[in-house]
């Protein structure tokens, strides 16, 4: 066992991302000579910046050897993250869009864990390109950097396990082909189908002009929510926008594993999926059980009032479940019992293996299953009773490594929900905060509702639910790992 | 190439770990989760949890889309029924693991049925160590193309002529053997001009028939012939050597059950079979280990089978032969002096990767304990490698052309060589570079 980190290795490939991100970056610069915006230099520089740096990197690790352990795969994933982080919010920061380097690390990790949470005040004061970068670090998140990065870079095949283990969320790692890279190219594949379906309809059957089709496209697939207008999707009137959104958050909170297999013609393993079912049942009680409280019944009989309602919120509990955040109305003005679900959703997340966060449907099912499993073992002491999970016995250790996930993240909740209301913040505001960072939902209620903001939060919280943003998208084990003293241990 | 292993036992991991390096689409099931696990966090591969012979996993794992079935369950009848099905299913090529000599002799009958090859582990290993016992003052003796070729590992000491000798001086005759790499500790080396061999070191070398002898006195080793043998254990393999033995060399086989002694026993009739346990001084004493010229060590404990070797080289015996499972202690036995290490996973893995390369590959071999693989080409009509001097190829430096046949002659290659096409060549490569040589020959 070779017990030294192989820290060139990590530069190297750190490096390699660096590359890639710049690639994404040259691409923004493109839109503002679209719009002959003079963004574009700041673009060009930082993109220059990140070669420049991702060259350096590459070149210390030029001989490294090729041995990865699991450390490494861990550091290099949650820096891959951090470093994306602090090279993307440099436009931001340059240009003066976002002045505090605070804010603009704030706004680039809310982007990258594709939370969508911002400090921006005024978000149509953005130029064209800014808003574009905002919308594609969502995209380039939502997937995972790691998972995209393997189905562009060849060379990353030697470690893509360790890389993809640590990044993909989820109990269990399905993988849809023997080869690393290929299964990151079909998943690559469904996500940008996924993506240029919602673009060219909201082009064509909504009524939004091209750039604001592409950029809600980014943030719905990718599960974000960060929108070019600062009231949100209500800037645009039309119900079929509203419709497609609705729409592509839910395909987005669906395991992408399973697209893969319905293109294939497995249709058993889709039809077998717990998951899914879960996902659509949680839908639709949440919708109904929300709808008893939104719905006028004194006006029932009016068709248009009633046909609003229901669409704003079968939107509400699409943009929550889905972790994408995006609102379509003020739904703090709802009844507050609704407050209640929808945070229940959050906490909830919708499938694992798809762009959404929160602890994901799976986990849940499995520990409602444990619980009911503990029951019949209490009547019953010498039954043995498998937990089955889409036709499937779950091994022990799945169970006992679910549990444990559930209940660190909800104490990482408490102990969050802690630290925003010893700083001051509301006890409600606190939970909900924590919760919509923790799962990348980015909305919140109070002074950083759907009409507030996160620019009111003190500088040491940004920085906090920053942390707090990565620790949720790398679904916590991954982050805390390296806190660890174990992880430190030669 | 997509690649199906089912069983995930010794031969078929390592099987796996030797693939997934490469570009092949590799699938490996077996119905313990356990022995998967493993390989599915380190690995670039699928792993399923099922039964090999069950339609319902072969078809889920899209078996009808291999290139390759590999069954190398521990149970035979399981891996002839899952190739069976495999190859009924749409499987291009479907290999089973065999225990029985019979089955061996009458591919024809499993070629009907749709199993185009068959590994029989344990004859393979037992082939190897007769061949070792026929060759004693070699470590490795690997005949290419009938024996027109041969590479040979030979360890050499103070009294070998070729010692401290530069490469460069020409002193070491290239046009009659050619050391093509040099063991020293841990260590592989790769020889240049200035390089030269010391005591102790361990030198592969290819020779053509003919000037087998040459290189003997050049290694400063002497030929004996090996009389009387001692085999430890009564395991398959040890019964399948005693029986591939030539005529006059009489082995005692030591082994501690006695039940099976009865068997063996019966299986052998020229040969002594001992109850008793071959690590006991006093028994090897009364057993004639002074007199005895090989020790070969065959049960299923590797640590054993060190220490009983070393025992006999304490005796005097010459030649030494150890069966190591655990792949670990290889170059740990190597350090030790123990003259050929045997080992069943790598051999039969071996035989396996080369139905995995295409019909320009005759022959492959592993070097243990060095990562390099041996390989023996056909050079393809037309191909690119015919068509330059081996030196204007610009071949990547792990790779040596070690040697080719060509009219039933052996050769050994030079920078100036020009392969012609038919020729049969033989290359040293590491194993990641194995592909890349391969697109040269055909």
């Amino acid at each position: 066992m070779n017990k030294d980190f192989n820290l060139r290795l990590v530069l190297k490939i750190l490096g390699s991302l660096l590359w890639l991100e710049s690639i994404f970056i040259f691409l923004t610069a493109l839109v503002s000579w679209i719009y002959s915006e003079p963004d574009w230099i700041y673009f060009v520089g930082t993109g220059i910046a990140a070669v420049g740096l991702g060259t350096a990197g590459i070149s210390i690790g030029r001989n490294a050897p090729k041995i990865l352990s699991r450390r490494e795969g861990t550091l290099i994933v949650v820096f891959t993250w951090v470093v994306f982080s602090l090279v993307g919010l440099m436009p931001f920061w340059l240009s003066g869009s976002i002045p505090s380097f605070t804010d603009a690390f704030f706004e680039t990790m809310s982007g990258f864990t594709t939370t969508g949470g911002t400090v921006l005040d005024n978000i149509e004061d953005l130029s064209y390109t800014m808003l574009f970068w905002r919308s594609l670090t969502h995209w380039i998140g939502g997937l995972g950097i790691v998972v995209i990065s393997l189905a562009l870079l060849p060379m990353f095949s030697f470690s893509g396990i360790q890389l993809f283990g640590a990044e993909i969320g989820g109990p269990t790692k399905d993988k849809i082909h023997p080869k690393i890279t290929e299964t990151a190219k079909r998943l690559g594949a469904i996500y940008v189908i996924l993506t240029l379906a919602a673009a060219l309809l909201l082009r064509f059957c909504g009524d939004m002009g091209w750039y604001d089709a592409v950029c809600h496209a980014l943030g719905t697939v990718s599960s974000g929510g960060c929108s070019t207008k600062a009231v949100g999707i209500a800037y645009w009137t039309s119900p079929v926008v509203h419709y497609i959104i609705i729409v592509f958050m839910m395909l987005s909170g669906i395991s992408f594993s399973l697209y893969y297999f319905a293109l294939k013609g497995r249709w058993s393993k889709v039809k077998n999926n717990d998951e899914l079912r879960y996902f659509f049942a949680v839908f639709a009680i949440a919708v109904f059980v929300v709808l008893l409280f939104v719905v006028d019944f004194g006006q029932i009989s009016n068709f248009s009032v009633l046909e609003r309602s229901v669409r704003e919120v079968l939107f509400q509990v699409a943009a929550m479940l889905t972790t994408t955040g995006f609102f379509l109305t003020d739904f703090t003005q709802w009844n507050q019992a609704t407050w209640i679900i929808l945070l229940i959703l959050m906490i909830s997340g919708a499938s694992a293996g798809s762009t959404t966060g929160g602890i994901k449907m799976v986990r849940l099912v499995i520990v409602c299953k444990y619980c009911y499993y503990e029951f019949k073992h209490m009547i019953h002491p010498n039954a043995v009773i498998p937990i089955t999970y889409s036709r499937q016995a779950i091994k022990s250790d799945v169970v006992t490594r679910v549990l444990a996930f559930v209940l660190l993240y909800l104490m990482v909740v408490a102990f969050g929900a802690m630290v925003l209301s010893l700083s001051g913040i509301g006890f409600s505001e606190s939970i909900w905060t924590m919760v919509s960072c923790l799962g990348g939902v980015g909305s919140s209620i109070g002074t950083v509702g759907p009409d507030g903001n996160f620019s009111a939060l003190s500088d040491f919280l940004k920085w906090f639910l920053a942390f707090v943003m990565l620790l949720g998208r790398l679904e916590l084990f991954t982050v805390l790992l390296i806190f660890t003293p174990v992880f430190w241990k030669k | 190439m997509k690649i199906t292993i089912a069983g995930a036992g010794e031969v078929g991991s390592h099987l796996a770990k030797m693939l997934s390096t490469e570009d092949h689409e590799i699938t490996i099931m077996d119905i313990e989760p356990k022995k998967l696990e493993s390989l599915s966090t380190h690995y670039d591969l699928m792993t399923f949890e099922g039964e090999a012979a069950s339609v319902r996993n072969l078809t889920e794992i899209a078996v009808q889309r291999a290139d390759l079935f590999v069954a190398v369950t521990p149970f035979e009848s399981v891996n002839i029924s899952a190739a069976m099905l495999a190859s009924s299913l749409g499987a291009k090529k479907t290999l089973a693991r065999i225990d029985s000599q019979e089955y061996v002799e009458n591919p024809e009958l499993f070629e009907q049925v749709g199993i185009n090859s068959l590994v029989y582990p344990e004859m393979l290993a037992a082939k190897e160590i007769v061949q070792a016992l026929s060759t004693s003052w070699q470590r490795i003796n690997i005949s290419f193309a009938n024996g027109k070729l041969r590479v040979l590992g030979i360890k050499v000491r103070k009294d070998a002529p070729m010692l401290n000798q530069q490469f460069k001086t020409g002193f070491l005759d290239h046009a009659r053997f050619r050391v093509v790499a040099v063991k020293r500790g841990s260590e592989t080396i790769i020889p240049g001009g200035d390089d030269e061999l010391l005591d102790g070191d361990i030198v592969f070398a290819i020779c053509t028939e003919e000037n087998l002898e040459f290189l003997r006195e050049q290694a400063g080793k002497k030929k004996f012939p090996i009389r009387n043998v001692m085999i430890m254990g009564g395991s398959k393999i040890a019964v399948k050597t005693a029986l591939f033995l030539p005529s006059q060399v009489k082995a005692k086989l030591f082994e501690a059950d006695e039940e099976r002694c009865r068997k063996v026993a019966e299986w052998l009739p020229g040969h002594l079979v001992i109850n008793g346990d071959a690590r006991n001084i006093d028994l090897l004493r009364e057993e004639g280990i002074l007199n005895c010229d090989a020790f070969v060590a065959l049960t299923d404990n590797s640590e054993s089978n060190i220490l009983a070797c070393l025992i006999a080289k304490q005796f005097g015996v010459v030649k030494t032969i150890a069966e190591v499972e655990n792949t670990d202690y290889i170059p740990l036995a190597q350090n030790l002096d123990i003259g050929t290490i045997i080992n069943k996973k790598l051999i039969a893995a071996s035989h396996i990767y080369q139905l995995t390369l295409d019909e320009s590959v005759l022959n492959v071999r592993y070097l243990p304990s060095s990562e390099a693989l041996i390989i023996e080409f056909e050079a393809q009509p037309d191909s690119k490698v015919t068509r330059r001097k081996i030196r204007e190829l610009h071949i990547p430096s792990e790779v040596n052309f070690g040697g080719y046949v060509r009219g039933g002659k052996g050769y050994i290659c030079s920078g100036d060589t020009v392969i012609e096409a038919g020729d049969h060549v033989i290359v040293f490569c590491a194993a990641a570079v194995a592909r890349k040589i391969e697109g040269l020959f055909s």
